[in-house]
């Protein structure tokens, strides 16, 4: 059989169950269970292809400029790439570790319904043709899909006044960017006369293309993809709406939506910042480019971290920590060279795990209307929950980039990729901005561990949100004590 | 050069003549009763004076939405069929995928009741 | 070499508490009053007896130690060594392959750090008896910080060096910020931010080094003939190996502390509770000149010549303005007599710094064998301080006086380690700090007269604060016995467990100041060679 079919299997199978798992919730009348099965297997399946795909003769992520469509079936609309099938595992696994913790929390706050695990699947799916996407309106269709997914789910407690707020303002300025983004795509077009990226970097390689069309669509399309990733200066929704989303959303939202718009970034700036220089046109240079996303991304850290010291709310200061992060991972972009693609993967893996278990953590603590994770009500809960507080500590940590937590690693190698290009300066800004952000993930721990309560937070109910959490620490420690396991990952199967 | 546009001013003059002849002869012919449902402007079954900023059941939205759905996916059908002998086998079978999804949502909607007028 | 089990005796010593940290963790803290004092007892036994293993391992090494083996740049002559592929990455455009080495070894700079640190743990166990306040988490992170001590003086390899240098700061961080005084939050804050500061910088430092010699291993980054051309670090005496070496400065010295950086040093010794003090002062502060000594002094040998005269100048301004602060604190009202040790570390590790920027082979000599003395000395004085605040649950020396018939024999282990302290001929003190002058007194006479004036300081507040807690008249309050229920102190005088910490250090110390080259003599040849080799390779400089 074509090869072919067994790349592209991760995409149609998270496509085939997002259509099924509709239809079996149509069907499946009060049963509840069944569609949580359902959504854990599908996702367990498309990671399962994924990693077999790996084990195929794929490429890393290549020049686009010297790639060829020699795919059939999906028309060259999709690339297949071993970051792509990573990319799809660690989608899949944020969505399984989101479900898992959901399922009680849900029920919690508000109500459980079916809809909530369909939809989970459906943005997954929008990941995942993010991660494939060769062709600029695949990459649109993902993002929206995944968007529109994300709208819904942070207004998923409906009754709550923060919630609704939080899905409004995310799907009116989140609807503002997408229109950036698909103006922007458009102009690209109208400049080289392309939609798919690898043949638009061929044109940009031969000088063949309208350089002020092509300047002003790649100028929307950078303005597009920062909301999406919440970057300076367009991050001031996403402490709104990380805050008032439910925070099992929250956690789906700040990993996976954040890892999928950066590879959408990576797919960009792989196809329009081609490693020549450009003399026709200074605005389309590599270098404009690049400095550009420093400047970007050197601002987008030291907001987010300067403004999440002063948060008195743990949901707050996470979501501005999580902007912060966004500016770490751009490094990568910003060095355009495989040490930085590898170390956003990397980056991208550890931040998953600290991210989805400290959300999980405040989760499980949270009460009925969520009023209770200010930093205050966190006093003392080395008494009441010492496990819980012993993993949030870590995932501080780890946050904190401070070795040997995975956090450490990812930041060694964005930081080592960022000097390898040149920029020692982001370098130096961005380890300033780390030694800040120590001062309110280590505050978190202050309150939890050295001042005493009188009324701490009662014992938690951890139920299936365990098993999330053991997952996440797991991540956290194995790939920090020995990150080689996940950097040769691809170098192994190569 | 006027002779090949012929059959065309034929088929305009005909269109023209059966509507205003039907018009006129409903006008001649048909009884007539006012009724103040009757007179008053048809809004999608709104009232079309008042607060616009009044609630009304979300049901409207519902059919509407189906209907957008629905209307865009004939317009997309349309170019399909008129190329679908050149576009060949591949085509057919995407479309069949695109109606299959779209089925799968109009079964959801039916099952949660979202056609359900009461 | 002997290894037990393939496992050498430096991984041994190093990654032993953890699996008494493991144990610890398994064994239920126990839900009634007796199960509970039953658990308290076996997790301090517990780290007893790991600490003492560690301590039986640290003679064994210590027995078997080679002292005519100079190690320093040579990795044959190093000891003890072990080696294994860690983190590896294959196939990184332009430099290859990442290799990061689990890469352990010992010579004359680190073994005396090793027996110290061993040592050091072995009796603040002790200390610890007064901890009541969730003692199996005490005992955990207790562990888990002489594991990275240990790491951070047998590691060869950078990479490696920074992770334990990192993973110490975590337990330090709650050791302080759980069980210490009423200002905890501070002053763990102020510690953990200060050092990590200084670490961050350090990490740049490193990657740097990494993209000029294309290695982590510290004594490949020292030979200039791995330097490869037109990288960030390339060729000696440029700006930007000056600002690595700045930056590597800053980040061991916030640990020393030298004076501008020094201000965590008084709230953490504070706020700590006593055994994290002693080890705080006997273990930690010993890192920041170690750390000069293996990786910024070989690695920036032309660095070193540059800014010798500044080091020479901060570690005299250290010893005077440290010995000055602790002398200000016998102002009436703030007589603390924690906060006057902690001061006296800072004068006391200037003299290591003084030694190390002399570049003589008696100053360096006597500046390794300062950092030991000082950690066996101030490690007693911090005990003495915990007995006693322990008892009076005071630290002023506002509240005492007299205290000397009440209790015969810990004033003479008072006596012992304040004598220590100053400097007194016989005493392990009086050797290195006289080593130190003599070899700076060679490189830099004014700045060696002008500490002199630090012992003289030194004999002030140490013989006055003496005074004032032991003589004189007995306060009112103190006339009865320390605990009137009789449950927790017997006697007035100090208890056996006190006595069992206290003992061996005072042994250590005076039969160091009589037989001192049972420690020299370990470091001479790696003191030579480092010597010979920053003063050959600082010749390269073209300033």
């Amino acid at each position: 059989m074509n090869q072919e079919v067994f790349l592209a299997m991760p995409v149609f199978l998270i496509s085939a169950f997002a259509v099924l798992i509709v239809v079996l919730d149509a069907v499946s009348g009060k049963n509840k269970t069944i569609n949580f099965a359902f959504g854990i297997f599908s996702l367990l399946a498309t990671a399962g292809a994924a990693i077999y795909t790996l084990t195929l003769q794929v490429p890393k992520l290549v020049n686009p400029a010297d790639y060829h469509d020699i795919f059939t079936i999906t028309k060259n609309t999709m690339v297949f790439s071993s970051y792509s099938a990573y990319f799809d595992i660690l989608f899949s696994l944020a969505g399984i570790l989101t479900m898992l913790a959901s399922r009680s929390f849900i029920s919690k706050g508000y109500h459980e319904y079916k809809e909530y695990y369909s939809i989970i699947i459906l943005a997954v799916a929008g990941m995942v043709y993010i991660s494939h996407a060769n062709n600029l309106l695949m990459l649109f269709i993902g993002i929206e899909l995944m968007s529109i997914m994300f709208y819904i789910l942070s207004g998923y407690f409906r009754q709550r006044i923060e919630s609704v707020e939080s899905a409004l303002k995310y799907f009116l300025l989140g609807s503002f960017a997408s229109g950036f983004l698909l103006y922007g795509m458009a102009l690209v077009y109208g400049a080289t006369s392309s939609l798919e990226l690898n043949v638009i970097a061929q044109f940009i390689a031969k000088n063949n293309f309208n350089a002020t069309y092509l300047t002003f669509g790649i100028a929307l399309l950078l303005i597009g993809l920062s909301f999406k990733i919440a970057a300076f200066p367009f991050h001031q929704w996403a402490p709104d709406v990380y805050q008032g989303a439910p925070t099992t959303v929250t956690a789906f939202m700040s990993t996976a939506g954040k890892a999928a718009a950066i590879f959408s970034f990576i797919i960009i700036a792989k196809a329009l910042m081609p490693s020549f220089t450009n003399n026709a046109m200074r605005l389309v240079s590599t270098e404009t480019m690049q400095m550009i996303l420093a400047v970007l991304s050197a601002a987008t850290m030291l907001i987010g971290n300067i403004t999440a010291i002063s948060q008195k709310n743990i949901k707050r200061m996470l979501a501005y920590s999580s902007v912060a992060h966004a500016g770490y991972m751009l490094m990568g972009v910003v060095a355009n060279n495989q040490l930085g693609y590898d170390g956003i993967i990397f980056y991208a893996t550890s931040y998953l795990f600290m991210q989805i278990g400290a959300f999980i953590v405040l989760s499980v603590l949270e009460n009925k209307d969520s009023s209770n994770i200010n930093l205050d009500n966190f006093t003392g809960l080395r008494k009441s929950n010492p496990y819980l507080a012993a993993l949030m500590a870590i995932f501080m940590f780890s946050l904190a980039g401070l070795p040997p937590f995975a956090g450490f690693f990812g930041k060694y190698y964005l930081f080592l990729a960022a000097i390898q290009s040149g920029y020692t300066w982001l370098t130096i800004v961005a380890v300033i901005s780390s030694v800040i952000s120590v001062y309110f993930y280590i505050g978190l721990i202050v309150y939890m561990f050295f001042k005493d309560s009188d009324n701490p937070i009662a014992k938690a109910e951890l139920k299936l949100s365990s098993v999330s959490l053991f997952v996440c620490l797991i991540g956290v420690l194995l790939f920090g004590f020995f990150p080689s396991l996940l950097m040769n990952l691809y170098a192994i199967i190569k | 050069m006027i002779e090949t546009y012929l059959p065309l001013i034929i088929m305009l003059v005909f269109g023209f003549g059966i509507a205003v002849v039907f018009m006129l002869l409903s006008e001649w012919l048909g009884a007539r009763r006012f009724t103040p449902g009757k007179v008053s402007t048809y809004e999608s079954g709104m009232p079309p004076r008042g607060t616009a900023r009044e609630r009304f059941s979300v049901k409207f939205y519902m059919i509407a939405v189906s209907f957008i759905v629905f209307d865009v996916e004939v317009v997309f059908m349309y170019p399909w069929a008129v190329q679908l002998g050149t576009l060949g086998i591949s085509a057919f079978i995407a479309m069949m995928f695109f109606i299959a999804i779209l089925f799968a949502g109009y079964f959801w909607e039916l099952r949660k009741g979202g056609l359900d007028w009461d | 070499m002997f290894n037990i089990f393939g496992i050498g005796p430096l991984t041994l010593i190093t990654f032993l508490p953890l699996i008494g940290l493991l144990i610890i963790l398994a064994i239920p803290a126990g839900k009634d009053e007796k199960a509970r004092e039953l658990s308290t007892n076996l997790y301090r036994w517990l780290t007893v007896g790991f600490t003492f293993l560690q301590l039986v391992i640290a003679i064994v090494i210590y027995m078997n130690f080679n002292n005519a083996l100079p190690g320093i740049n040579d990795a044959n002559t190093m000891q003890f060594v072990e080696k294994t592929p860690w983190i590896q990455l294959h196939g990184l455009p332009i430099f290859g392959d990442l290799k990061i080495d689990y890469y352990v070894g010992i010579d004359g700079i680190s073994a005396p750090m090793i027996l110290l640190t061993a040592i050091v743990c072995f009796v603040a166990t002790f200390a610890s008896w007064s901890i009541k306040k969730a003692v199996k988490g005490f005992f955990m992170m207790y562990l888990l910080l002489d594991i990275g001590m240990m790491g951070v003086f047998i590691s060869l390899d950078f990479f490696l060096f920074y992770v334990f240098w990192e993973l110490m700061l975590l337990p330090m961080y709650f050791l302080i910020g759980i069980w210490g005084g009423p200002r905890k939050e501070y002053a763990a804050i102020k510690f953990f931010i200060y050092t990590l500061f200084g670490s961050v910088f350090m990490l740049l430092v490193m990657i740097g080094l990494w993209f000029t010699s294309g290695t982590f291993n510290l004594l490949d980054l020292a030979n200039p003939a791995n330097i490869r051309p037109d990288q960030i670090f390339s060729g000696f005496g440029t700006t930007w190996r000056l600002w690595a070496f700045v930056g590597l400065f800053v980040g061991f010295a916030i640990k020393v502390p030298t004076v501008p950086f020094h201000t965590w040093l008084p709230d953490a010794h504070v706020e700590a509770p006593t055994p994290i003090s002693v080890i705080l002062a006997g273990v930690l502060l010993k890192m920041g000149t170690y750390g000069m000594l293996r990786i910024a002094w070989p690695i920036f040998p032309e660095a070193v010549k540059y800014f010798q005269e500044w080091i020479a100048l901060i570690g005299m301004v250290s010893i005077v303005y440290g010995a000055l602060c602790a002398l200000g604190q016998h102002k009436v009202g703030k007589r603390d007599l924690k906060k006057l040790i902690a001061y006296s570390s800072v004068s006391h590790m200037g003299y290591v710094m003084l030694g190390i920027a002399s570049m003589t082979s008696a100053g360096v000599t006597g500046a390794i064998f300062q950092m030991f003395n000082h950690g066996t000395i101030t490690a007693m004085l911090f005990m003495i301080v915990g007995v006693i605040y322990d008892r009076a649950h005071t630290r002023s020396m506002d509240d005492f006086g007299g205290l000397a018939n009440k209790m015969p024999v810990y004033t003479g282990m008072m006596a012992i380690s304040f004598f220590a302290a100053i400097g007194l001929p016989g005493m392990s003190g009086f050797v290195s700090e006289a080593l130190v002058f003599l070899g700076a007194f060679a490189t830099y006479p004014l700045y060696t007269v002008i500490s002199g004036l630090g012992i003289v300081l030194g004999a002030a507040y140490m013989l006055w604060a003496l005074q004032r807690v032991f003589f004189g008249k007995l306060p009112e309050k103190w006339s009865g016995p320390w605990d009137p229920s009789g449950k927790l102190y017997k006697h007035d005088d100090i208890n056996g467990i006190e006595l069992t910490a206290l003992i061996p250090l005072a042994v250590v110390v005076i039969f160091l100041g009589i037989f001192p080259t049972y420690i020299t003599n370990m470091m001479t040849e790696s003191v030579n060679q480092l010597i010979h080799f920053v003063t050959v390779n600082g010749q390269f400089t073209g300033l």
